[in-house]
């Protein structure tokens, strides 16, 4: 898993590359947090190079979100593959959290 | 052994996560699973190792978790075994999917996608080993599945 950062007008742009699964998911909450630490309360996560989640990984998004709505903040979800999506779907995930085709688009919904 | 089915066993460690997707991956496209199907197979199959390994053992040795992925007739068949504590998932509560964020929870989210994914799953015990059952037909059609 490859994970890349980037802030754009105040907004914490992070972007995932691989799996995120059991193992890697640590990483990837260490990083949220770390951007979070740093007083970011406006995240977009970029899934388009995102192959594969599990239970792991939502457990993480979910963490997120939670978090920067305490926080006023919002977390915006872009460029979901089809089978990753469908695990957002099955969770029940996707009627809760905003998920927007580009990274464009989660800019306009913050 | 036929073509048509595949063992291995895994460590109780989540390094073995990267194994258990090779092993998947070849077979499936060995046999030209859909890679949706595919895709699936390794999701229900992380989930019940990472359980294991997570909440499976008392102890702080070595385990190895047996599996076996077959083919037959349209179907898929996945048995996993592990001489972890009883753990019957089909026992475990369903999550509450309609509650609003706040109240939303992680536990037992993983053995919701395996049951969603798995067309039926049978348990048992035998003596001291967990012996779980999946069976998933293959649909090929490559657009989204519609539950």
């Amino acid at each position: 898993m490859e994970i890349q950062e980037k802030k754009l007008n105040g907004t914490g742009i992070i972007r995932v590359e691989g799996r995120l699964d059991s193992k890697t998911s640590p990483e990837f909450e260490d990083k949220i947090s770390e951007v979070i630490e740093n007083g970011t309360r406006n995240i977009i996560i970029d899934f388009e190079s995102l192959g594969y989640i599990s239970s792991a990984g939502l457990r993480i998004i979910l963490k997120t979100a939670k978090e920067l709505k305490r926080m006023e903040g919002k977390l915006v979800l872009c460029a979901l593959q089809d089978y990753v999506r469908e695990v957002f779907e099955i969770s029940g995930f996707d009627s809760f959290l905003l998920i927007v085709p580009t990274v464009d688009d989660a800019m306009e919904k913050l | 052994m036929s073509k048509n089915t595949i063992s291995f066993r895994l460590s109780n460690d989540l390094s073995e996560l990267d194994t258990l997707r090779d092993k998947v991956e070849a077979f499936g496209s060995l046999l030209g699973i859909p890679d949706k199907t595919i895709f699936e197979i390794n999701l229900i199959v992380d989930e019940l190792f990472s359980n294991i390994v997570s909440c499976g053992f008392r102890d702080n040795g070595i385990h190895w978790i047996n599996i076996n992925i077959s083919l037959r007739g349209g179907a898929i068949t996945i048995r996993v075994e592990d001489d972890g504590v009883p753990f019957n998932p089909k026992s475990s509560q369903k999550p509450d999917l309609e509650c609003p964020m706040e109240e939303r929870r992680i536990g037992g989210l993983g053995i919701h996608l395996v049951t969603e994914l798995s067309d039926k799953i049978s348990y048992y015990r035998e003596g001291d080993k967990n012996i779980l059952i999946l069976e998933k037909k293959i649909i090929e059609d490559s657009t989204r599945l519609e539950k």
